[in-house]
């Protein structure tokens, strides 16, 4: 049975974002008239048979003249191994169960708890198109998506760039607003309310409940300026503002309920789920700054 | 809030100061000091500042070539003034394009600027008494026409 | 609130001091032959996947933009 993470779409929605498209290579239509086409492939390990992501994207991007261009992205991301599910070490064996019911898993005392029955693929596009606004002023707009089983996301995004100081220093500005769906596999666990097992009854299973689609809204600013210090040496800070609205919860993430003294796990409410783990819930809203510079 | 206001405005002003990348051109100044342009007294000479890894300078040069073939007879003189710090990459761009013009070297920038260039790349349009006449910043293909056109205007002129 | 206020207002000050008070930082126009090389560019996919690994590792993502630097033609 394949369980889903929602993390790799939050990661679509942080991702295509604000990037916009391809930045402004000095491309003369004449030199580009066809599409330029790129492809890249990543791959990412950790080590004990944690996270492993392979990813293979596909641009392509056509100048119209010296003023107009067009990029398309394609995302292909597949994520596998196991991940923590929250839950805390203890000095004993711990059973768990996912959220779609039936699968149970065991970890040893003292080890990790990690959730292994996810594989996860995702399909990501997005648009751009970039346009001359003058000799030294560039905008840009965009789409963006992203699919995989259980989670959509769906975004816009723009963007303004001038030059100033001979072309030595750029200052830009952005915004992106996104609009993700998620649809937890098995339904959306109440939040805080303990893991029961096959029998879980505190999963929405009313109808409503057990398709129930939950989303999010997430809105981003970005200003930044690029300057130009030397022959050699260029400098970037940018700073950004999001804020996140609506289902911000993991629906596959649990948190242990442990003894204050003893350090030891409660016990749970259910034979198959000796313990007692509860469903995360977290806030309604989330505000995020970055300042980054390069 | 009134913090945030103040960045809005700063950034507003500072949007809307600042130098674009091109300058207006600028009309009826005297040319500076050079002794080539001295020599070319008499002719139209279309000054043009350019470097090898400049993409656009490599689409300027088809249609300059172009214009110095079609109005050499009317007096038309295309200098290019190469800019390249290394003049070994100037050579090998002018063996992918050779330009059937005439090529100056300013490595040290010097002439570049005596002329104030701004923008890579910049031409300027001297007329047959030696006074600039037009600067044109960057090159795209819909510049063409207008620029050819100024050019026969300046061609038309009667020599002082 | 406040530290938003704070953030927001050095990254304008910042701004408006490389734009108003640095206008003789930089380079001539003839002399970014350096920076109009390729590898000097800024590379869109290398920041997408950047941006991808730090958000799986460490949740933290956003920032990234760039814009300006190049040949600066045209």
């Amino acid at each position: 049975m394949q369980l889903k993470k929602p993390i790799s779409g939050s990661l679509a929605a942080a991702t295509c974002g604000l990037l916009g498209a391809l930045p402004p290579a000095p491309v003369v239509a004449q030199e580009a008239p066809d599409w330029e086409i790129d492809t890249s492939l990543l791959y990412y390990g950790e080590d004990n048979g944690r996270v492993k992501d392979g990813s293979l994207m596909v641009s392509a991007r056509r100048a119209f003249d010296e003023d107009r261009s067009l990029s398309l992205n394609l995302t292909v991301d597949s994520l596998t191994g196991s991940t923590p599910n929250g839950a805390v070490p203890a000095n004993t064996v711990q059973t768990f169960t996912g959220p779609s019911g039936g699968d149970s898993y065991s970890i040893a005392p003292g080890e990790i708890p990690l959730d292994n029955t996810f594989l996860d693929t995702r399909v990501a596009l997005s648009a751009n198109w970039q346009q001359s606004l003058g000799e030294a002023m560039r905008w840009n707009v965009g789409l963006s998506s992203s699919d995989e089983y259980d989670y959509l996301h769906l975004g816009v995004n723009a963007r303004l760039e001038r030059d100033f100081n001979l072309r030595n220093t750029t200052v830009f500005v952005g915004a992106a607003y996104a609009q993700d769906d998620i649809n937890p596999v098995g339904g959306t666990p109440v939040g805080l309310a303990p893991m029961f097992g096959e029998d879980d009854e505190n999963e929405d299973d009313d109808d409503e409940g057990r398709n129930e689609k939950l989303s999010k809204d997430v809105m981003d600013v970005l200003i930044g300026v690029t300057q130009v210090l030397s022959r050699r040496s260029l400098l970037e800070v940018a700073y950004s503002y999001g804020k996140s609205d609506g289902y911000l919860t993991d629906p596959y993430k649990i948190l242990s309920v442990v003894d204050p003294v003893t350090g030891f796990p409660v016990p749970g409410l259910a034979d198959e789920v000796p313990y007692l783990y509860l469903y995360e819930k977290r806030p309604d809203s989330r505000a995020k700054q970055s300042l980054f510079a390069e | 809030m009134r913090a945030s206001c103040l960045a809005i405005s700063l950034l507003l002003f500072a949007l809307s100061t600042g130098q674009a990348g091109a300058a207006a051109p600028t009309i009826e100044s005297a040319a500076p000091a050079w002794s080539l342009l001295k020599s070319l007294t008499g002719k139209v000479v279309l000054v043009d500042f350019w470097a090898s890894w400049c993409g656009p300078c490599l689409q300027s040069f088809p249609w300059m070539n172009d214009l110095q073939q079609k109005h050499a007879d009317e007096g038309l003189v295309v200098v290019a003034v190469n800019l390249d710090q290394e003049p070994a990459l100037a050579e090998a761009f002018l063996k992918k394009l050779p330009a059937k013009f005439r090529i100056e070297y300013d490595q040290s920038g010097n002439i570049a600027r005596q002329f104030d260039v701004q923008a890579m790349p910049t031409s300027f349009l001297i007329d047959r008494s030696g006074r600039v006449r037009a600067r044109h910043a960057g090159f795209k293909d819909k510049y063409r026409e207008e620029r050819e056109r100024q050019i026969q205007n300046l061609l038309k002129e009667s020599p002082p | 609130m406040s530290r938003l206020r704070s953030g927001f207002l050095i990254l304008a000050i910042l701004a408006t001091a490389t734009l108003g008070g640095c206008a003789s930082i930089g380079v001539e126009p003839w002399e970014r032959n350096l920076h109009a090389r390729a590898d000097m560019q800024p590379d869109q996919r290398d920041a997408a996947i950047d941006d991808h690994i730090y958000f799986s590792k460490e949740a933290s993502s956003g920032g990234r933009g760039f814009a300006g630097g190049g040949c600066g033609c045209n």
